[in-house]
Order: structure tokens, then C-alpha cells, then sequence
């Protein structure tokens, strides 16, 4: 221990904290169980919605098929920012509502252990919380989107849907979701220390934030209106809807921006909040 | 150089006010016994100085800089309420985490230091859901003395520990602190508490209504004469006639805390008929001073 007179004061740079930072955060992560399930929960389910849908119904009758096309369930063929059947809205965009619900797992599990108490006593900064939780929670909502694009493109060629697709708007719709998974884990990290205190409203909030349901709220409106649905693209749910099977490399740009933006936003805002109020 | 100066510290919770203008001056390398009844503010007081709740008003300074500096913090280690560990992560990986979160190099080493300076060598292996009460708070200690701090927060790390327990809690806050660190520790077990600390602050309501030293506490204690006798009620009479503080207490046994002699006492007590079985000079101890003091009898 350090005595008086040799009391040396020395702060980690922000490079070492965030390493540090980092590190445990990833490996909590890569130690979770609640990660895997959730990939496997990603994996499963466009599985399933691809495959039952073509399935025959109990008098042996072929059911409507909910797609014509096995990438449908990773992205919409045109950007509907307004849902009319389940077809549209079921897409690699519900990772972000299954990510939102990891997350706040995820997080909750730092102030059930006490574990953000250790942090924050100590040399750490709000910045540096916010950045490794969003960086560690994108990180596992990427691995998501790479099991859901596994699980829907297996599904959708079993249950013999057409596979012709335009290979470049369907990279980048799933780049672009996967970029947008920063915004949308800054997102939940900042809805998750707003309401740190209460585990059951942060996962509601999450699912709530994640379903995109405000924006589509939004867009019936101004389609009711007859306005332009352009700048719904500023949000990470216009620009999730936005990377599509049409889309062209100026919406990837559109996913970075907006990603990164949001990010920075959600960051700020968020380290904001915890340094001006009690922590614990 | 003080290694916490607190002065005017105000905290509010709604319409609570939690501390009313505190003051508390910790000296570098004290083991600073923090006492005070539950809600008189004691972990609202070290809550803020570990930085995880925002004062309302007052100055912190933590040797000698303000108390949100990072480079002052990294020198802090805390154990407030219960260790933050994750439960189904072994104590090595608890420990290994919060290393890192720190930057420590060389981790490794400083951890096995660490659990055999707080007697845990044996249990790295083993699950902190595992592990017992004790086992916990010396694992949030050792998690606290990552990084090398020069200065430790401990909220009431004794409590709910058997007396072995405390024992080999005892001596890890003593080895800690021998080897230079400053130790502020609360606690509602104040006779364990008068074994280890060197420094005491009184808390009540809000306010600290006494600090001192231990020497100061031991000369504030009421010094009083112990007598066993066969008829009580007959020797507290005589007794009561000619001092004027007189109490029995909780054994049985008739205090006198006027200045006396016990010769003088007996002699009296042969002059009236009482004979003295046992008779003893003895001073109150920090739990009773803390009684007399929360009760206003004041300290001598």
C-alpha cells in the first residue's frame, strides 16, 4: 500500500481504461450463457418463420407463402416504413429487439452484482463505461445479426424459396444492419442507465425502443399526409428499414452515419446523466 | 497532510436531509473508526467520498486534491454494502476482472498477494456464491486493495461475522494498514472496532459530534470504581449519600464514578456495615462512551 510520503498519483490514459474496460466487458460476455441463447434465439427464429410459413396446413393444402424470396427474412424488398402484414416487418431488424433485451440483461447484471459500484469508485469515467458497454453490446448484436443471416438464408433454402437476389443491396443491407447495431446498443445502454434502477423497465423499454414502433407510429402519419418518408432515414429504425434488397451503397453510407451519430449522442448524453446523478 | 478533509457537507434525498454541514478530517495512515447510528449518515457520507453519490453542498478533499480527480481515485479502494462480484465467477476471475478494469500489470502476482494477506490463498478456485459471509468481505477487501490504494472505505466489512471471523478480520485491517495505508472503516460493532482503530468520528443526525484520537478517547472515558457486594440496594444507599454518581450496572456490580479511591470506598462501606466482595478501578469502553454520548451524559 501506498504510504503518504510516497504517494505517487498516476491516472491510466483513456487508451489503458477502455482496454481494461474492454477486456472485462468482452469477457463477461464471452462468459455469459445469455449471449449464446440469444445467438441461438437469432438463429432460430427466421429459421422457423421461413420454414413454417411453407409448410402445409392440417388438410395437407399448402399455406400463402409469407415471402417470395429466401432474403426477404434478412431485409424487406423495399424500405416500408410502414408494416401492413408480418412479412414486412419480420426481418433482421427484430435482432435489435432481441439485442435490446440482452442488453438490459446484460447491464442489469452490472448493478445487481455491484460491479458498476467497484467501477465508479475508482479511477473510471462515465465516458468510459457507456463507450465499452455500447462497443461490447454492438459487438454481440453483430454476432446476432451473422447467426439470424445463417439461421433465415437456411430456413428460406429449405423451405424452397427463390433465392435470386441483387448481391449488392443484399450486402448491404446486412452490413448496414450490422453498423447499425452500434447506434442501436447505444441506444439501449443509454435507456438502461436512465432507468438502471428498475431491471423489469429497462428490458420493457428496450423491447418498446426496439420494435421501431415510435417511428412507425411516425411514418402512418406522414404517409397519411402524403410527405416524404426521407428523413425518417435519420433515425435507426428509418435507417434499418432503409438498408433493404433495393438499396444502393448510398444507404450503407446512410447506416454509417446514422449509426455513428446516434452513437456519439446516446454517449454523451448518457456519461451526462451519470456523472450528475448518484450512481448507486 | 489529511488523508480526507470534509467540511460542510450537505446531501439531500428529496425532502431528507441526510447530512446537515458533516465535517470529518481522516489523518493519513489512521485506521478511522466511523460510528454512528443506522440513518445518522455514515454510508451516505462514504458513498460520496467514493464518488458514487453527488454531494449537495461542502468541500471534499482527498490528500489534499478534490475528490472527483482521477488520479485521487485510482488511489481509492472501497467496500461499500457487499463486493461487486459476479456470483458464478470464481474468486480468481472476479479478482483477475477487476485487475484488469485497473490496468494492473502484472495481475497475477498482486492477486495471489493480495488473498494471502487477506487469508483467502486457498479459495481462489472457489465460486463467490460459494463462499461464506466472511470469505465475502475479505474477498471485497482484497478486491478494494487492487491497484494499490493508499486509501480504504470500508462500510461495515465486520458485520454478520462469527467471532473467528472477525478475529481474522481484525488482523487483516491491522496488516493493511502496518503496511501504510489509511483505513476508514464504520461499523455498528464498536467494541471490535476500540481493538483496531487509531482515529474515531461520531456521526449523528447528519452532523460529526465528536472526533478524536484514541489516546483522547481514552482519556475521555469515564474512569469509575467497580464493587461487588452481598446487599446492593443497602451499599447503594450508603453509597448514594456520599457520591454523587452512582449507578449500578448491567452485572450487577455498583459503579462509582465520582474521584475516589477504592480504599475510601471500602473503608466507608466497613463504617456502615457493608462488607465489599470485589472491587475493581475500570473506565467505560467506546460503546459506552458512545451510549453516554448519544444520550447527552457527556464524556468525563
Amino acid at each position: 500500500m501506498d504510504n503518504a510520503k510516497g504517494l505517487k498519483f498516476e491516472s491510466p490514459t483513456f487508451k489503458q481504461r477502455i482496454k481494461g474496460m474492454l477486456g472485462v466487458d468482452f469477457y463477461r460476455l464471452f462468459h455469459t450463457p445469455l449471449f449464446y441463447i440469444f445467438l441461438a434465439i437469432a438463429a432460430i427464429i427466421p429459421a422457423m418463420v421461413s420454414a413454417l410459413t411453407m409448410m402445409p396446413d392440417q388438410n395437407g393444402n399448402t399455406m400463402e407463402p409469407l415471402y417470395s424470396n429466401v432474403w426477404q427474412i434478412i431485409a424487406a424488398s423495399e424500405p416500408l416504413y410502414v408494416i401492413k402484414g408480418i412479412a414486412d416487418y419480420a426481418n433482421m431488424n427484430m435482432v435489435f429487439i432481441f439485442g435490446g433485451i440482452m442488453v438490459s440483461i446484460f447491464i442489469g447484471h452490472d448493478y445487481k452484482s455491484g460491479y458498476v459500484k467497484q467501477l465508479f469508485t475508482t479511477h473510471a469515467k462515465k465516458e468510459d463505461y457507456m463507450i465499452s458497454k455500447t462497443l461490447t453490446c454492438a459487438f454481440a448484436m453483430v454476432c446476432m445479426c451473422g447467426t439470424y443471416f445463417i439461421g433465415g438464408t437456411i430456413g428460406g433454402l429449405v423451405a424452397g424459396y427463390n433465392a435470386s437476389v441483387n448481391v449488392g443491396s443484399l450486402l448491404v443491407s446486412v452490413f448496414g444492419k450490422m453498423i447499425l447495431s452500434l447506434g442501436w446498443a447505444s441506444l439501449f445502454t443509454f435507456l438502461n442507465v436512465i432507468f438502471r434502477r428498475y431491471f423489469g423497465i429497462s428490458v420493457a423499454s428496450s423491447f418498446f425502443f426496439g420494435t421501431g414502433i415510435l417511428i412507425i407510429g411516425v411514418a402512418a402519419i406522414v404517409e397519411a399526409l402524403s410527405l416524404p418518408t426521407a428523413f425518417l432515414n435519420i433515425f435507426l429504425y428509418g435507417a434499418s428499414v432503409n438498408a433493404c434488397l433495393t438499396s444502393g451503397f448510398g444507404a450503407f453510407i446512410t447506416c454509417i452515419a446514422v449509426s455513428v451519430a446516434w452513437a456519439g449522442i446516446y454517449i454523451l448524453v448518457g456519461s451526462h446523466i451519470l456523472n450528475k446523478s448518484d450512481v448507486y | 497532510m489529511n488523508a480526507i478533509e470534509i467540511r460542510n457537507l450537505t446531501k439531500n434525498f428529496g425532502v431528507k436531509q441526510a447530512l446537515k454541514g458533516l465535517n470529518m478530517t481522516v489523518p493519513v495512515g489512521s485506521i478511522y473508526g466511523f460510528i454512528g447510528e443506522n440513518g445518522s449518515g455514515k454510508s451516505t457520507t462514504e458513498k460520496i467520498i467514493c464518488g458514487l453519490i453527488h454531494p449537495n453542498g461542502g468541500s471534499i478533499k482527498l490528500y489534499g486534491r478534490e475528490y472527483t480527480d482521477t488520479e485521487v481515485r485510482a488511489k481509492i479502494g472501497v467496500l461499500i454494502e457487499s463486493p461487486g462480484c459476479f456470483p458464478n465467477m470464481t474468486v480468481w476471475n472476479n479478482l483477475k476482472l477487476q485487475a484488469d478494469n485497473l490496468s494492473i500489470k502484472n495481475s497475477d502476482a498482486e492477486i495471489r498477494k493480495i488473498l494471502k494477506l487477506v487469508r483467502m490463498e486457498g479459495a481462489a478456485g472457489n465460486k463467490y456464491k460459494n463462499c461464506s459471509l466472511g470469505m465475502k468481505q475479505r474477498i471485497g477487501i482484497a478486491m478494494a486493495l487492487l491497484g494499490n490504494p493508499a486509501l480504504l472505505v470500508l462500510d461495515e466489512p465486520i458485520n454478520g461475522l462469527d467471532a473467528d471471523g472477525m478475529r481474522i478480520m481484525r488482523e487483516v485491517l491491522v496488516d493493511i494498514a502496518k503496511s501504510g495505508a489509511t483505513i476508514v472503516v464504520s461499523s455498528h460493532i464498536l467494541g471490535e472496532l476500540e481493538k483496531i482503530a487509531t482515529h474515531y468520528g461520531i456521526v449523528r443526525g447528519g452532523k460529526m459530534i465528536a472526533e478524536m484520537t484514541a489516546e483522547e478517547l481514552e482519556n475521555s472515558c469515564r474512569k469509575f470504581v467497580s464493587v461487588g457486594v452481598a446487599k446492593k440496594d443497602w451499599a447503594k444507599t450508603f453509597l448514594m449519600r456520599k457520591y454523587s454518581n452512582v449507578e449500578e450496572d448491567e452485572q450487577g456490580y455498583i459503579r462509582v464514578y465520582d474521584q475516589t479511591s477504592p480504599e475510601e470506598i471500602v473503608s466507608y462501606l466497613y463504617d456502615n456495615c457493608v462488607i465489599v466482595n470485589e472491587i475493581k478501578t475500570d473506565k467505560i469502553g467506546l460503546e459506552e462512551y458512545y451510549i453516554d454520548l448519544m444520550q447527552g451524559k457527556g464524556a468525563k
